[in-house]
Formats: structure tokens, sequence, C-alpha cells
């Protein structure tokens, strides 16, 4: 009975002390959407769950090592002990309990981070190796940063446009696959300025899966409008000359994700300085990156391949010839 | 047979042979690409597969393995330039960047691994069926260690084989994971850039390709090893001469040689960029090494299915007079359990990969949602088994833990009966949730809230075990040699892994921590807990029997006070990145997340794990000749292969036993598990 | 049991079944053609199969033989009846799976196949099943001439279902426009009927050595072989009654 009394007094206490350390340390990132605050309270509800469970079983068994041990020179057997049927059924039975209430909390716990907001900013999102674009078909604006107004709730709709990805902001929690063919939806609602949060792809796309990230900025309604107002006069005002069109082109097709403006590496060759440059293809000879190079190497990518990167990586795109032209312009201004 | 063979001999042909393969490789490739590539695919290939062959030849001269190689080189090239002349005949594109095209490779890997067969010589006795020639019921083995390198029939040989391999595959996978923890340490990319090239691949491409075969071959390592202790320790348990089926037996100990070697090729060949998952439709795009490691897994899954069968039919058929359901070592409860998921489970991995195989081969649309496919249909295929799968790698450690724990605790099985049908519950279960693991995935809705609530049931069950092993090691006299140690190990650590399953299983939770290192974590305490800490329990117990010796105690503790605590805190540190936002499978992580250091003390742990498995491999070796004598009862069991010598004669018991009392009676006086029947005369 | 009932009675038994899986048969092709009710066809297909199941397959053996002299032959026929059983149990699976595929991609449309063609392939191997029971039967009533000249008869329809398959209604449906790689329909369809093929192809193999066997004059006393190739055999055919409604008669054709 002793044994008893001290293993339940030790369990409590490892339980209460080791949940307290966890608490202390604090275990998630800052949460920055209305969705985290349920996640959060039923991670913590579970971490409570798991340390006294955690307890309750390491706690009898060390303490058992240490009292229990056998004494040397004594080579009897224990006591015979088969079994005892309440205690099986009652710890077959507890456990149901606690899961079937996790289970129906949970679902609780689901419907909130899933709550209809029928004034919800809608952003479509399109995924691809290795980039994201956000459209905002209310504004008619697209970017490669996610902006979002604070204490809004935003709708993704979102699509891949290759393999799946997956969208995750560590801060705001919830996750969604992108899956090609169809259209996944993910709502939040932002709750906490910042800047500093990034849409990182969470499901394995390929060679620089690691770097498909984008940044995503939370700002005031009145910020946001003035970012808004701001794209949709650049927009305008790009539409006027070909370059302008050829970066809109790039950005909303997700060009730099392999292909870098100033010279730095990537997954494809950098646009610095392309333009009328001798280009070593693999295979040996180089061409010349006239315009029918650049055209070719865009709408027909695997025609050539430029020496030292993979063929197979870059997808072809269905261009009309004066969208072909309009980026082959922008490229030219890279210098 | 005059000639010495020696590990010697067989190191330096591996050398020799290697250099050879490497050049004949580069001439093949320079000849038709038309450019002397040193990194390329093909010199690598012949390389590994020149070496490996002519290491077994060193050892063991041209017969057993070492003719199966070769029938696998050769008959892999003949298969490819069958199908690359015929490619040509049609007017097709004849070789790729990766010598043969995808289709030559498939079909000349596949002839290969069939090849092998035949050339090891696990056929010849179907072969013979099949024309009518009647063969001898069992073939004696040849004396020593040689035996293991050639087709034996004798359960406790294939047993010894399956160990081996998994060991040999755990330090090769081991030894991948050492490389990308490597690149880990820090932020940023040290060696694995973009400017390096091995095997036609870039150094992110290469980590991805490295990060997808270790666990792949660790996956593949734990079914090998959960067959090598059930192959070696069921029969011995259930006082059988042999398995019920040993030619298939062996039949499924020798395909997953030429499956090992395929996963291997897809890292030269390559490689693949899926993880172990292989998802459409990335693994519809990726280079050849995709398609090695689908024809990989579905030739290891064979293994898998007909060693269950095998299993479940000794089980069935062969136990010892007076065995009755409830007098079962509780192991053997385990290993059916485990046998069932994976005979019927394990042919969903298959054809899900197949239909990827199929896909890109054919081009037909199983999962390509330009042509109609669905690509989340082949994740629901691929879970149906994989997840039920986690559930075949820990039922039998957990069966190992329930084995050894009265026998070090001196105390019986507490509650036996509840102990044997978890296992079940936990299997039977186990099929109805795999879509835990598609809550993101994009699949019906509805869907979500009953996974939910079928996964968390697979608590009750495995709650059961827990508060069994707690009760029966109360109250116990125990002690705690090596196995004993791991035994508690693996209670810790399993429970750490478990633990962590509910808050995945939680819907809104686990879209958190979804592909995120707190599930790489989560997992790697379940399989280390299920099966690492159980398997290494279970040699350290059952060595005796093997060899008549014991390994080395001091070693023993050595290895587990080093792997434990480092493997503890690698554990936690994944989790606890993975909380704060560190997804999993990428080569390189933000630096602003600020996990530079906590990276760097789990590579230095990881380190300490792979250290403590080095001195427990040369501890197994070292022990082979050099242990203390062990002959008779080492750990005073009741178990009835401990009631005879070891180590244990070649047919197993010289007199078949009866049960006559419950298996885990400790500390009742007078009672017994096993009777020997007083031989008749003569030998039946 | 084997030998409980003697021959004649054995024979008629795998007449009248046979003569309820005809009429079953046409009954599903009738209700195809008529009110096209999955359930009924589900149910059909299910009855179908577990007539063979038991009366074919004699699946009720695996309870016979638990007793006894571990090394004895009869004892050994039990535990290989069991493998036999448990590799089934897996296989299934995989016909499980490639359903599950088609139900997925498909729902409830299905591939606008050549309905005479199919019809008569299925009666193909419906009859090669009927013959197969009676070569079994004959042998381990010690009657070899029957044994070889039924077992032929399978083999040969065997072979010609085979062949309507892959040689007639591959091409026809190509012709059609099904093709493996231009939609779902025509993958779901490539791919059933390829992997039941390749189980086809596997079974008559199996025919093949024991018919050669049987000449040779095996199977005296010892005749598991046969009777293991036979519950194969019957095997492929109860897949085969899964997929034919599964492709040719559930839903609505689609071009
Ligand atoms: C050996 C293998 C093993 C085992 C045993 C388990 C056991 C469990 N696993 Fe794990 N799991 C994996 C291996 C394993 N898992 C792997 C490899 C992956 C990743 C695959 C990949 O994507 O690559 C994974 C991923 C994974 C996911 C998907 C996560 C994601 O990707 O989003 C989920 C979600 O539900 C999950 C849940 C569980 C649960 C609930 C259990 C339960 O069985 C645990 C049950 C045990 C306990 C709970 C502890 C003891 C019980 C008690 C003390 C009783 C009282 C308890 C309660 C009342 C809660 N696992
Ligand atoms: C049996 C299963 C098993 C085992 C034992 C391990 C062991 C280890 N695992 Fe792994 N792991 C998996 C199964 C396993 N893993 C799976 C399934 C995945 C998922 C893959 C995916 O996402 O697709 C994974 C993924 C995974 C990741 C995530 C990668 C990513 O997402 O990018 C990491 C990262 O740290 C990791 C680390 C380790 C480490 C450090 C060990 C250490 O314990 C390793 C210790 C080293 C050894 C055991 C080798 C020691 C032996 C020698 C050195 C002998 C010397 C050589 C000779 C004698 C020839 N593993
Ligand atoms: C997935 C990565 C990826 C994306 C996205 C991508 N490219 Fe590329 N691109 C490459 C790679 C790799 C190469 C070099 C190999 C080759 O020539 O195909 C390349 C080559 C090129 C070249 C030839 C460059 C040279 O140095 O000769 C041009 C021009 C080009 N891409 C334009 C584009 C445009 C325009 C887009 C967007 C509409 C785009 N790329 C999107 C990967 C990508
Ligand atoms: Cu996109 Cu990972
Ligand atoms: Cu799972």
């Amino acid at each position: 009975m002793r044994h008893f009394v001290v293993v339940g007094i030790l369990v409590v206490a490892v339980a209460v002390l080791t949940y307290l350390g966890l608490h202390t340390v604090g275990l998630m990132p800052v949460p920055a959407s209305a969705q985290a605050g349920p996640i959060d309270w039923l991670w913590d509800l579970q971490i409570k769950a798991m340390t006294f469970l955690f307890a309750l079983i390491v706690v009898p068994m060390v303490y058992s090592l240490f009292v229990f041990r056998r004494r040397k020179g004594d080579t009897s057997d224990a006591e015979h002990i088969e079994g005892n049927t309440t205690l099986e059924i009652v710890w077959t039975i507890i456990p149901l309990f606690m899961v079937l209430g996790m289970a129906y909390i949970g679902a609780e716990n689901l419907a909130e981070t899933r709550r209809v907001d029928p004034d919800a900013m809608v952003v479509r999102v399109t995924g691809y190796q290795w980039g994201w674009t956000f459209d905002y078909p209310d504004y008619g604006i697209t970017s490669n940063e996610l902006y979002l107004p604070v204490n809004r709730q935003a709708l993704l709709k979102m699509e891949s446009r290759d393999v799946i990805h997956s969208f995750w902001v560590p801060e705001f929690r919830v996750k969604q696959d992108l899956v090609p063919g169809r259209v996944t939806e993910l709502r939040i609602t932002p709750t906490l300025i910042g800047d500093t949060y990034k849409v990182r792809c969470a499901e394995i796309c390929g060679t620089s899966h690691a770097y498909m990230e984008a940044p995503v900025i939370v700002v005031e309604k009145v910020a946001f409008e003035a970012w808004v107002a701001e794209q949709q006069a650049l927009a305008s005002e790009a539409g006027q000359t070909p370059e302008g069109r050829g970066l809109a082109l790039v950005t909303a097709n997700g060009c730099r994700a392999c292909h870098s403006i100033d010279g730095s590496g990537g997954v494809g060759p950098t646009w610095f300085q392309l333009a009328g440059s001798e280009v070593p293809l693999s295979g040996g000879g180089t061409v010349v990156a006239d315009d029918a190079f650049l055209k070719e190497s865009i709408l027909q990518p695997q025609a050539k391949i430029v020496a030292g990167f993979e063929a197979q990586q870059m997808p072809a795109y269905n261009f009309t010839d004066e969208q072909v032209a309009d980026i082959i312009a922008y490229i030219k201004t890279l210098k | 047979m005059e000639r010495k063979y020696t590990v010697g001999s067989g190191l330096l042909f591996l050398l020799i042979a290697g250099v050879i393969g490497y050049f004949i490789g580069l001439g093949i490739d320079a000849l038709i690409m038309k450019s002397v590539r040193w990194t390329a695919p093909v010199p690598s290939a012949f390389a590994l597969l020149f070496a490996f062959t002519a290491f077994f030849f060193g050892v063991y001269g041209y017969r057993g393995i070492t003719r199966g190689l070769v029938y696998q080189v050769v008959w892999t090239l003949i298969g490819g330039f069958i199908v690359t002349g015929i490619r040509a005949a049609r007017g097709l594109s004849v070789f790729s960047g990766f010598f043969f095209t995808e289709p030559a490779w498939v079909f000349g890997a596949l002839a290969g691994a069939v090849a092998f067969l035949f050339g090891v010589g696990v056929m010849d006795d179907w072969v013979k069926w099949a024309r009518g020639i009647d063969t001898p019921e069992h073939h004696e083995d040849e004396p020593g260690w040689e035996k293991y390198l050639g087709v034996s029939l004798d359960h406790k040989v294939i047993g010894i084989q399956y160990t081996i391999t998994a060991l040999f595959l755990i330090a090769v996978g081991g030894t991948f994971a050492l490389i990308f923890r490597t690149e880990l340490a820090a932020s940023g990319l040290q060696f694995l850039n973009v400017d390096m090239s091995l095997f036609g691949q870039n150094g992110p491409q290469l980590y991805n390709t490295l990060m997808s075969l270790h666990g792949m071959i660790m996956i593949v390592s734990i079914l090998l090893g959960i067959s090598g202790i059930i192959n070696y320790a069921v029969p011995l348990l259930l006082g059988a001469q042999d398995m019920a089926f040993p030619r298939l037996n062996a039949f499924a100990y020798w395909v997953s040689v030429p499956a090992s070697v395929l996963l291997l090729m897809s890292l030269v060949l390559g490689g693949f960029d899926t993880g172990w998952t292989g998802y459409p439709p990335l693994s519809a795009k990726a280079p050849v090494g995709q398609q090695m490691f689908f024809l990989g897994v579905f030739v290891a899954g064979w293994s898998s299915i007909l060693g269950a069968l095998n299993v479940i039919a000794t089980v069935l058929r062969m136990r010892a007079r007076g065995m009755t359901s409830m007098r079962l070592p509780i192991f053997v409860w385990a290993s059916i359990a485990t046998s069932i998921i994976a005979l019927t489970a394990t042919q969903l991995i298959g054809l899900s990969f197949q239909l990827v195989m199929f896909q890109r081969l054919f081009g037909m649309g199983f999962f390509d949602p330009a042509k109609g496919g669905n690509p989340v249909l082949f994740q629901h295929l691929f879970w149906f088994y994989s997840h039920p799968a986690v559930y075949v790698f820990v039922l039998p450690g957990l069966g190992v833990i329930s084995e050894l724990l009265p026998v070090f605790v001196r105390k019986p099985l507490f509650g036996y009966r509840w102990v044997a049908m978890s296992s079940l519950g936990i299997a039977l279960v186990g099929f109805l949730v795999w879509a835990h693991h598609m809550f993101a995935s994009g699949m019906n809705e509805y869907l979500r809230v009953p996974f939910m609530y079928s996964t968390l049931l697979v608590a009750v069950p495995t709650g059961v075990k827990f508060f069994s092993w707690v009760a029966t090691i109360w109250n116990g006299k125990i002690s705690t040699p090596t196995p004993m140690l791991f035994v508690l190990g693996a209670i810790v650590v399993f429970l750490m892994g478990g633990l962590s399953g509910p808050p995945n299983a939680t819907v809104s939770v686990d879209l958190h921590l979804h592909d995120t290192y707190f599930i790489v974590g989560h997992f790697h305490d379940t399989i280390f807990g299920g099966f690492v800490f159980p398997f290494f329990a279970a040699i350290y117990y059952w060595f005796p029997k093997a060899t008549g010796r014991r390994m080395n105690e001091f070693w023993g503790k050595v290895h587990f006070w080093l792997m434990t605590p480092s493997f503890l805190i690698l554990t936690f540190g994944m989790m606890r990145v993975g909380l704060l936002g560190m997804r999993r499978r990428i080569a390189d992580y933000d630096p602003a997340l600020g996990f530079d250091f906590t990276h760097l003390i789990l590579t230095i742990c990881a380190f300490a794990i792979a250290l403590s498995v080095l001195i427990f491999i040369v501890n197994l070796f070292h022990s082979i000749k050099h242990g203390e004598k062990a002959e008779g009862n080492v750990w005073n069991s009741r178990s009835p292969e401990w009631q005879v010598p070891s180590p244990m004669p070649s047919h197993n018991y010289e007199q078949p036993f009866e049960v006559v009392g419950e298996p885990y009676d400790y500390g009742l006086p007078g009672s017994k598990y096993v009777e020997f029947i007083p031989a008749r005369g003569g030998k039946h | 049991m084997a030998h409980t009932q003697n021959k004649r009675s054995m024979l008629n038994q795998g007449v009248f079944i046979f003569v309820y899986l005809a009429v079953l048969t046409v009954l599903e092709f009738l209700v195809a053609l008529s009110f096209n009710s999955t359930a009924v066809l589900v149910a059909v297909a299910l009855v179908k199969g577990a007539l063979v199941v038991y009366y074919y397959m004699h699946i009720y053996k695996l309870n016979a033989e638990h007793e006894g002299d571990h090394h004895s032959y009869e004892y050994k026929s039990g535990t290989n009846r069991v493998g036999l059983w448990l590799f089934l149990v897996s296989d299934s699976f995989v016909f499980g799976g490639l359903l599950v595929m088609r139900m997925n991609l498909l729902g409830l449309t299905r591939p606008h196949l050549d309905q005479t063609l199919g019809l008569f392939v299925t009666a193909i191997l419906l009859i090669s099943s009927f013959f197969m029971n009676r070569g079994e039967t004959m042998i381990a009533n010690g009657d070899r001439r029957g044994f070889l000249a039924n077992t032929l008869i399978t083999f040969l329809l065997g072979l010609g279902f085979l062949i309507g398959v892959v040689f007639v209604e591959w091409p026809n449906a190509i012709h059609e426009g099904i093709k493996p790689d231009n939609g779902p329909a025509g993958a779901a369809f490539f791919m059933m009927t390829g992997m039941h093929a390749f189980h086809v192809f596997t079974g008559l193999i199996f025919l093949a050595i024991v018919w050669f066997n049987g000449r040779r004059g095996l199977y005296d006393e010892k005749h598991y072989p046969v009777e293991a190739a036979a519950v194969y055999w019957h095997f492929v055919d109860v897949v085969w009654i899964v997929f034919y409604p599964a492709l040719y008669l559930v839903g609505t054709a689609i071009v």
C-alpha cells in the first residue's frame, strides 16, 4: 500500500513538473491567426493529458526498477500473479472514454477553425515548382507576396500547376495541400500585424522544395488598401510598355522561382545580361541568345539545354507571340 | 573446394572489381554518349554491381549468392538490350542520359531480379517438381558460416540471414542519414549544393534521394528484421521442426536480396525526390531512379507477403501437442497479428506503385488529372498499406517486450489474454485508420472526422499493453542484463512515440503538425521503440541460442547507455523544431527560424547513435567466436527452446514436446510449460 | 470430404452448379439490359462467386485433417491447402484495389465495350471451370484418362479466353477509341483485364504442368497438385465473375 501512495504522489509531481516545464519553454510559434486559437488550446489540453499518461507509466516502471530490483544472491521467483480482469477492464474503459472525448472535442475544434465569414476576401493562390503567385480577383492584381489585411478572413482558393504542394504559414497553423486538377480551399483570419511570416511549401515537390517560400505580410486595413492602390497603379502603368507587360507575365507565371535577375544562381540560368550573350549548351557547342533562341527556350524548353542545368526542369509555356515578345523585352532590360 | 575463401580476399576482390567495373562502365558510356562523363550513372552502377559481386566471389566462390548476383547483372543487361533492340526496330529512341531508356531499365531490372532467384538456386526444387521429379525433404547444409551465403531451408539459418541483411541495410540507411544529417547541421547548403553533381543529380536533389532512400531502406530493413526474429523464434517456440513451407521461406528471404540491389540502383540511376511515399504527380516525373525504387519495393513486398503466409500456416499447422491458442507464447500471437496485415495489405502498396509505373511506361492516366486521373486516389491506395504497415513494424517488437519481460521480472505476464488480444485489436483497427495521413490532402472533407475517431481508438489496445507491462514489472524481482535494458528502453521510447500519436490524429492540430519534423520525431520514436530497441533486445537474448556463446555484457551496456540518451535528445529536438516550423524533407532551412544550434545537436546525436550501433556490430561478430560460452538456460527461462542445450541442433528438438502448463507461470512452484516426450527409438 | 461421395454424385454436382452459374449469368446480363440495378448486379456476382468458392473450390476442405501425424501426406496436403488459400486471400486484395480504382475513377459509368464478346469470353471461362472440376474429380477417383481429357479441354478454353481478351477485345477497344493512355476508362479497362489476363496466363502454366505430369503417370495417390491448380483456376474465374459486371454491366456506358 505504501508503494502505491508514494508512486501516486510521484506520478502527479512528475506530470505537473513536466507540464510546467514544457509550458514555460513554450512549444508553438506565436499564434497569428484566429484559427491558431482553438488549435493551441487543444494542443495544450493534449500536452496535459500526454504528460500525465507518460508519468503514469514511466514513474511506476522506474520506481519498480529501484525498489523491486533483484537483490544479490536472491534466485527465487517473484510472487505468482497472473492478472486481474477488473483492472484490465478499467484500463480499457477509461482510455476508451478519453479518446472518444478527445475525438469529440477534436471535431468541434476542427469546425471552429473552419468557421466561415461571408465577407471573406478571396485570394487565388497558385503553386508551382517552385514558387507562389497570389491573385486578388476583387482588385485585379497579382503579386508574389501575400499581403493580408489584419482581422479580415481570407478565403484562399488554391491551385497547383504541376505537382502537389502544400500551403503552410506556421504562425497561422492550418495547412492545406494544393492538388493539380482541382481547387482546394483554406480560410485564414490573420490577427497579428507582421512582415516576417512566410508561406512554406510543406509537401515535397522536387529539387527546390526547401526554397518554395513566399513572404506573407499582414497589415492594417488602411495600409492594405494603400498597397492595393499602389499595385493597381503599377500594373496599369506597366501595361503601357512591352517590358512592363513582360514583367507582369513573369510575375504571374512565377518564372523568378527558378531564374534570378541579378546574376545569382538558381534552378535555371540567370537572366542577368542574358540577352545577346553566348550561351554554352549541354552536349557541347554554344548559341547566341538572340530573340529566336529566347523564344524557343520559353516555348520549347527541351529543345536546347543550357550547360550545367537539368533538362525536364522547366515546364513548357503556352504564350502568344505577343506575350513572348513582351517577356523578351523585359529580359533585355536586365543589363 | 580447395581454395580458402576469406573476408580479406573478398575485400580485395571488391576493390579491384569496383575499379574495373567503373572503367568498363565509363567506356561503354563514352562510346554511346560520345563524351567522357566521370560522374554519370552508368560507371557508378557498374562499379557498384561489380564490387558487390566480386566481394561474394572472394569469400564464397561462384555459387549461391555470387551466382545470383552474376545472373542478376547479366540479365539486367540482356533484358535492357532486348527492349532497346525492340525500340530500335520500331524507330523509338534507343539510349538516354541514363544509358538505357526507361522501359529498357524497368524490364531489365525485372528480368535481373528473377534471374537472381534462378542463379542463387532457390528455384531448383520447384523446377524439379514442375518436371515431375521428387526432391528430398531436407537438404543438409554445409557446416560453418558458409551456409549463410547460399540457399538453406533451415528456418534458423534463414532467420539469421534475414537478421544480417537487416543489419546491413540499417548500416546503409543509417549512413545515408548521417550524410544528410551532416548537411542539416547548419542552414545553407554545405556540401550538397547546386554546383556538385553525382549520379546525374545535383546537391539538393541528391539530398532528396538520400532522404527518400533512407526512409525506404530502413523500412525494408525493419521488414527483414522482424522476419529474422520471427523465422528464428517461432518454429522453436511452437516445437516445430521447421516452417510449414521451407522452400517458400528460403524464396521469401532471397527475393529480398535483388530487391535491396534494386533500391541501391535507384541511387545511381538519377535518384528520385518524392520521399518514401512516392506521391504522383511528382513521382510520375522523377528520373528513372524512381522506377528502380518502385520495383525494389515491389519485389521486397513479395518477401513480406510470402513470409507472412508461411508464418500463419506454420502457427495453424505445426504446433506441438497441447499448445492451445491460450497457451501460445505471446510472441507467436504478435507474429500472427503482424502477418495478417503483411499478408493482405502489402498488395496495396505494390498495386499503387505498379500503377504509377504503368502511368510512366504506358501513359495510363490513373493519377494524372490531365487524363481524368486522381492524384488523391494514389494516397488512399498507398496508405491503405502503409498505415497498417507501421503496425507490422511494431507488433513483433511489442511481442518481444511481452515475451522477455516475465523472464527478467520472474513474474507471469500480467493479463496474458488481454495482451494477446490487444495485438489482434491493434492489427484490425489499424486497417481502418489510413486516411489520417491525408487530413490536409484535399480528400473528401467528410472523411476527416470518422478517421480521427478510428485513429484514436488504436490508443486503447496499445494502452492495454502498456498497463499490463507496468503491472508485470510491479513487485517483480527485476534483473537488468542487456536484453532487459533494451526492453525497458523500448517501453519508454515507444511510449513517447505513441503519445505523440493522438495529437496527429486530431485533425485540427494535425493541420499544424502535418509534414513537419514533429511527425519525423513521432515516427522515429515509435519505430525505435517498437522495432529497433526490441530488435536489439531479441538479438542479445537469442544470440546464445544460436551460437552457444553470449555477447559481451559490458559493450552491450555501453551500446545501450550511448544510444538511449542520444536517441531521446534526437527525437525531442526533432519534435521541438517541428512545432516551431521546421518542414520535413528539406535540404536547407531558413536561418531566420533560428534552428541552427538545435540541428547541430541533433547531428551530433545522430553520430552518437551510429557509434553505438557500430559497437554493437563489432560486439556481435566478435562474440560469435570469442564470446563467453553459454550452452545452458542462460536466462533461466521457461520457454521450450531454452530447455535444450545451445546451439540448437539443425533439426531442432531431438524429442518432440508436449505443452503441459501455462507459458509464463514464474513463481508457481513445480509448474512446467513443456515436457519432452521420451523418444520411441529410431528417428521420426 | 473427397472420398465420402462417389464419383458419379460429384460429377452430377458439378453439372448442377454449372447450370446455376449459367442461369445467373444470363440473368445478370438481362438485368443489365433492362433495369441496370447495381445492387442486383453485385448480389448476383456475390452469389456466383460463393457457388464457385464452395462447390468448385471446396473451401470447406480447409477444416479437414487438423489432427494426426504431421508427416503424413494427408496432413501436409492440409497444410498446403491452408497456404494456397492464404495466397488467394492476399491476391484478392490486388483485385479489390483495382475495383476501388475503377469505382473512384469511373463511378457509375463504364467503357463502351462489345457486349457480345464480353458475354462470350465470360461463358468460355465459366465452362472451363466446369471442365476443371470434372478433371479434378476424375483424378481423385483414379480416372487418369478422364482427368487428362478434361484438363486439356480446360486448358484450351482458358487459352481461348486469353486470346479473346488480349487479341480480340483489346484491339477492338482500341479501335473504338478506348486506349490505355487517353482517359480513365481505358486505363481502368486495360489495367483490370491485363492483371486478370496475367493470372489466367499463370493458371495456364499450372494446368500445363499438371497435365504433363499426369501423362507421365504422377498423381496416383498424391494428387494434391491437381487440386491446387484447379483451385487456382477457379479463383481466376471468381475474379472474372466480379470483373465482368464491373467492366461490362454496371452503370452507363461512356464512349
Ligand atoms: C512504427 C510505427 C508507428 C506507430 C506504432 C504509430 C502509431 C501511431 N501513429 Fe504514427 N506514424 C508513423 C509510424 C507509427 N505511428 C510513421 C512512419 C508516420 C509518418 C509517415 C510519413 O508521412 O512518412 C506516422 C504518421 C502519423 C500520422 C500522420 C501525421 C501527418 O503526416 O500528418 C498520424 C495521424 O494521426 C499518426 C498517428 C498515430 C497514432 C494515433 C498512433 C497510435 O498507434 C499510438 C498509440 C499509442 C499510445 C497512444 C500510447 C500508449 C497508450 C496509452 C498509455 C493509453 C492511454 C492513451 C490515451 C488515452 C491517448 N501517425
Ligand atoms: C527503421 C527506421 C529508421 C531508422 C532506424 C532511422 C534512423 C535515423 N533517422 Fe530516419 N527516417 C525514417 C526511418 C528511420 N530512420 C523514415 C521512414 C523517414 C522518412 C523518409 C521520408 O520522409 O520519406 C526518415 C527520415 C529521417 C529524417 C527526416 C529527413 C527529412 O525529412 O528531410 C531525419 C532527419 O534527421 C532522419 C534521421 C535519422 C537518424 C539520425 C537516424 C539514426 O538513428 C541513424 C543512426 C545510424 C546508423 C544506425 C548507422 C550506424 C552504422 C554504421 C555507421 C555502420 C558503419 C557501416 C558499415 C559497417 C557498413 N530520418
Ligand atoms: C521549374 C523551373 C523553371 C521555371 C518555373 C522557369 N524556368 Fe526557364 N529554365 C529553367 C531551366 C532549368 C533552364 C535551363 C535548361 C534549359 O535550357 O531547358 C531554363 C532556361 C530558360 C531560358 C534560356 C536561358 C539561357 O540562359 O539560355 C529562358 C529564356 C527561360 N528559361 C525563360 C523562362 C520563362 C520566361 C519562364 C516563365 C514563364 C521560365 N523560364 C520559368 C527552369 C525554369
Ligand atoms: Cu512545393 Cu514543396
Ligand atoms: Cu498512420
